[in-house]
């Protein structure tokens, strides 16, 4: 396959270089997975996320008792074996509804993630610029949104849009794209003044080039470990905002929605409250330790194996410098160096 | 000094700018904003007369105008709705809030500075691992949780040891200082667990950070144990980012206690200000988050500020940045 | 104070750092450690102070004067530290205090193990700034409005305030410019030779051993390969470690103006 791959990138040849990486993103997915397994708590967040998603997918299909069906004469009812966890007021299965509201939460995490990476990854741009001006100003005005609350955000947008999914989404996408590009802006200025940015400038490459191809690749690590927290947070935001009444609309099953009711069962059967609440921590710790782990998983620093297989993609693409994923491994090997000098053999 | 004054400035043009969004967020409800203030089955004739005498009727920038105008003189407008001024409202809210969020800081910082040290400076890796599994599982439970946790334990009524009240607050309000305070407890632990594992967290990395620099090297070198440096020179060092993250944290709690006052029964500011945005009580929202928003916006430029005073490598760095700039 | 190193052995997670290593410092000696970063030099000079990092472990033994620090407790080696030895670190930038007073910090070895009134430590304070050359004002400036030089001197300065016995230089030049170099040498030998102690000098750099030391020792991944007087070292290297050493030394002197500059 080598042999396909061994074509000759000339500058501005990024189209050949995207292409013969195509089918690559999968195996360093793979490696990516495969690392994480290795490690026991790498485990745990991904057994949880996966239940998670199968969980979300067969409510799609399947309940233990419809979401719908509402039963007048069994309003408030202790578990029992139709109704694992009781029903609510107007006679509705708890557990059932618990587990579709994971699907509503799987929606709401990713679009969350989605536009907080798109707005935070267009405000580091910004603030990497070669404009002066308008570097400045967006780090200016990134200083002073940021110490704006989600909710408040949140309870601006629900005035004119009532209580609805989209409040909850774009109110943490945009908190939480400001954090991103705060915390992000240190090593993407580093891989923007890197030479391997001025050779790539010199060579033509556009703006948005510099930025897909040396600046995430760079800030790679950063980006797992915010987005996995930018995750867990709207899974803890969209159940304060959905039971202050401006989040999830009533009727739309979720975990916001179940811990609400709970709230109501509390005088009823107070041990159901347990779960909705155990529900959400466990999937936000799980969100949390992604984030780690997958910020060790995807730095070619920490795992060997993703840096063998980025060494190889680069040996195959003849121009270092042209390639994609060469800049992130020459720059962290350069620190890596440092920081042994400095731990004066202690990484030996 | 050119840095407080260019805060300053940047603060002002800050508060301008949201002003002119929570405005305009206000302005675009779909459908007639009078209409719906009034009521669905109001006649026809009361939405008129709101809108009349709401100016509704008049440019969008001949309101936003009389509402700034209004807003310099300190007049922050009534609410429709129950007929109060703003500002009384918020008085009366703040009352229970402000107490409520210094509560609730109190016991998380009696909770994460120790703990935070603790991490850092225990001796065994597994006590370490241990600290580490308790700030992630703090961290992420919901605020509406660890309430319901609390009351199921010490609520009176519901909990397995109902000493505490968790319902309401006195009608009376601070005139029994006992009763206000003890409606508040429950709350404020809420609160106060998980922001003192959050408090946790900053404390850890940061102090870890400083643990292993050569800043603590030169204070054991000088003849402090490792303990007395990291504590002494370590959590010195760690002060102006501690600082920063607590005021943004003391900040975040006035909404970020909505949910704990609204499953507590406390009329609050965030409690309040969401039961205003249900009503669509428009001035007295608009109003709200504005001040609140300047609020945030104030304690953010405070803490920017004290930040360069804690810190004197800042103090002169901030003219090389200006030149790099 | 007289220094005998006996089988020093640093492991960090079951790797060994250094491996057997003996070492001698004789009363009033100026010795020289020499070894390419990452060779674990900075790690015998840890020993020495009780600064291991936590999850290294150290056997064999270090005999300071007529106490082994090795496993000693770390409030007794914090009674050493600061009294009776003395150090010197690489990067002053890293290591002094930033939000101390230049006076506050030469004070603090002071502070930690003598009762003296204010006036008493300022008094000494300002006879150590005039003993390493700085102006009596710098007292109530920060570290971060003093030149490297000057940082350097005020880290001198702190280490030997309390006149130890013993002083642990580890790269105190490292992190300057060629010229400064010189003078902080010549500073620091001046002033051990004054005061009558000891020094461990630790370089990766032959041209400054020979000034600063009169023996010294070679360090390779962790084990000593060869030690004596540095001149003669410097004049005929025997082992092929020592050779590349001091071709690398003559090759920065040779290089006008060559600046050594610090990673951090």
């Amino acid at each position: 396959m080598s042999n396909t791959m061994r074509k000759v990138c000339s500058p501005g040849a990024g189209e050949t270089a995207a292409h013969t990486v195509a089918h690559k993103p999968l195996r360093r997915f793979s490696i990516v997975l495969r690392s994480i397994w290795r490690r026991g708590e790498g485990k745990f967040t991904l057994i949880v996320l996966a239940l998670w998603l199968a969980v979300a997918l067969v409510s799609l299909v399947w309940t233990p008792q419809s979401l719908w069906t509402t039963d007048g004469y069994h309003v408030w009812a202790k578990p029992s074996a139709s109704h694992w966890l009781g029903t609510d007021g107007t006679g509705a299965d708890v557990f059932s509804w618990l587990m579709a509201g994971s699907r509503t939460n799987l929606l709401i995490v990713v679009l969350t993630v989605a536009l907080s990476a798109v707005w935070g990854l267009a405000l580091v741009a910004a603030m990497v610029a070669r404009t002066p001006a308008l570097a400045g100003t967006s780090v200016v005005v990134v200083d002073a949104l940021i110490s704006i609350p989600t909710v408040l955000i949140a309870l601006i947008l629900a005035v004119p849009l009532g209580a609805s999914i989209a409040v909850i989404v774009v109110a943490c996408g945009f908190g939480y794209g400001l954090n991103l590009a705060r915390v992000a802006r240190p090593a993407a200025l580093l891989a923007a003044r890197s030479a391997y940015v001025e050779s790539a400038r010199a060579n033509g490459a556009s703006g948005r080039r510099v930025l897909v191809s040396h600046i995430i690749p760079n800030i790679l690590p950063v980006l797992a470990v915010q987005l996995s927290l930018s995750a867990g947070t709207a899974v803890l935001a969209e159940s304060g905002l959905t039971y202050l009444g401006i989040g999830v609309p009533s009727g739309v099953p979720s975990w916001g929605h179940s811990l609400a009711t709970s709230v109501k069962l509390i005088n009823v059967f107070p041990l159901t409250v347990l779960w909705p609440g155990l529900i959400v921590t466990v999937v936000v710790v799980a969100l949390n330790v992604f984030g780690d782990v997958l910020r060790d998983a995807v730095d070619p620093v920490a795992n060997p194996a993703l840096r063998q297989a980025v060494a190889q993609s680069a040996g195959a693409a003849d121009n270092a410098t042209t390639n994609p994923s060469a800049a992130p491994v020459a720059r962290n090997t350069g620190v890596s160096e440092i920081a042994e000098d400095d731990g004066e053999g202690a990484e030996r | 000094m050119r840095f407080v004054v260019r805060r300053l400035l940047l603060f002002v043009a800050a508060l301008f700018g949201l002003s002119v969004v929570v405005f305009a967020a206000l302005r675009i409800l779909p459908g007639d904003v009078a209409s719906i203030m009034a009521g669905v089955n109001a006649p026809p004739e009361k939405a008129a007369q709101l809108r009349e005498q709401l100016g509704l009727n008049r440019p969008l920038v001949i309101q936003y105008l009389d509402w700034m105008g209004a807003l310099l003189h300190g007049d922050f407008g009534t609410s429709i709705l129950t007929g109060r001024s703003v500002t009384s409202l918020v008085a009366s809210r703040a009352s229970i809030t402000f107490p409520l969020i210094i509560l609730g800081l109190l016991i998380a910082l009696a909770i994460g500075l120790p703990l935070g040290c603790a991490a850092v400076l225990a001796r065994s890796a597994r006590v370490r691992a241990a600290f580490h599994v308790l700030a992630i599982i703090g961290g992420a439970v919901p605020a509406l949780w660890s309430g319901l946790l609390l009351i199921l334990l010490f609520g009176k009524g519901t909990g397995l040891v109902g000493i505490l009240p968790s319902q309401g607050f006195p009608m009376d309000g601070w005139t029994t200082p006992g009763r206000a305070l003890l409606a508040l407890i429950l709350p404020a632990l809420s609160v106060g667990i998980i922001v003192g594992a959050s408090l946790m967290r900053y404390t850890r990395s940061a102090l870890g950070d400083l643990a292993d620099s050569g800043y603590i090297d030169m204070a054991r070198s000088c003849g402090m144990t490792r303990t007395q440096a990291v504590l002494r020179v370590g959590l010195r060092l760690a002060t102006p980012q501690l600082v920063s993250v607590i005021g943004l944290t003391f900040a975040s709690m006035i909404t970020g206690v909505m949910v704990i006052e609204n499953l507590f029964a406390l009329p609050g500011i965030g409690n309040g200000l969401v039961t205003d945005v249900g009503n669509r009580d428009l001035i007295a929202v608009q109003s709200e988050l504005f001040l609140l928003a300047a609020f945030f916006l104030g304690v953010g430029l405070v803490v920017d500020v004290l930040h360069r005073i804690l810190d004197p490598r800042l103090k002169s760095a901030d003219t090389v940045s200006e030149v790099a700039a | 104070m007289s220094i005998q190193v006996r089988d020093l052995t640093i492991t960090i997670g079951g790797k060994p750092i250094v491996s057997d290593a003996d070492l001698d410092i004789a009363d009033g000696e100026r010795v020289g450690l020499i070894g390419s970063s990452g060779s674990g030099k900075s790690m015998i000079s840890k020993a020495m102070l009780g600064l291991l990092p936590r999850n290294a472990t150290a056997s064999g033994s270090i005999v300071m004067g007529s106490t082994d620090v090795i496993g000693l407790h770390e409030r007794a080696l914090a009674d050493l530290r600061g009294r009776y030895v003395g150090t010197v670190f690489q990067n002053p930038a890293a290591s002094l205090n930033p939000v101390m007073t230049v006076g506050q910090q030469i004070a603090l070895p002071l502070k930690l193990h003598y009762d003296l009134t204010k006036a008493e430590r300022a008094e000494r304070v300002a006879v150590m700034l005039a003993k390493v050359g700085l102006d009596g004002e710098v007292t109530g400036k920060y570290p971060h409005e003093l030149s490297g030089g000057q940082q350097q001197r005020v880290g001198i300065a702190t280490a030997l305030i309390t006149s130890p016995r013993f002083i642990i230089a580890d790269e105190p030049t490292t992190a300057l410019d060629s010229v400064t170099q010189r003078q902080i040498v010549d500073l620091l030998t001046s002033l051990v030779d004054g005061a009558g102690a000891s020094m461990l000098f630790i370089t990766h750099d032959f041209s400054v051993l020979a000034r600063a030391t009169t023996r010294c020792y070679v360090l390779d991944a962790g084990r000593i390969v060869e030690s004596g007087p540095t001149a003669e070292l410097l004049a005929s290297p025997a082992t092929a470690q020592a050779r590349e050493l001091v071709s690398a030394a003559r090759l920065l002197t040779l290089r006008a103006g060559g600046k050594e500059e610090s990673h951090d």
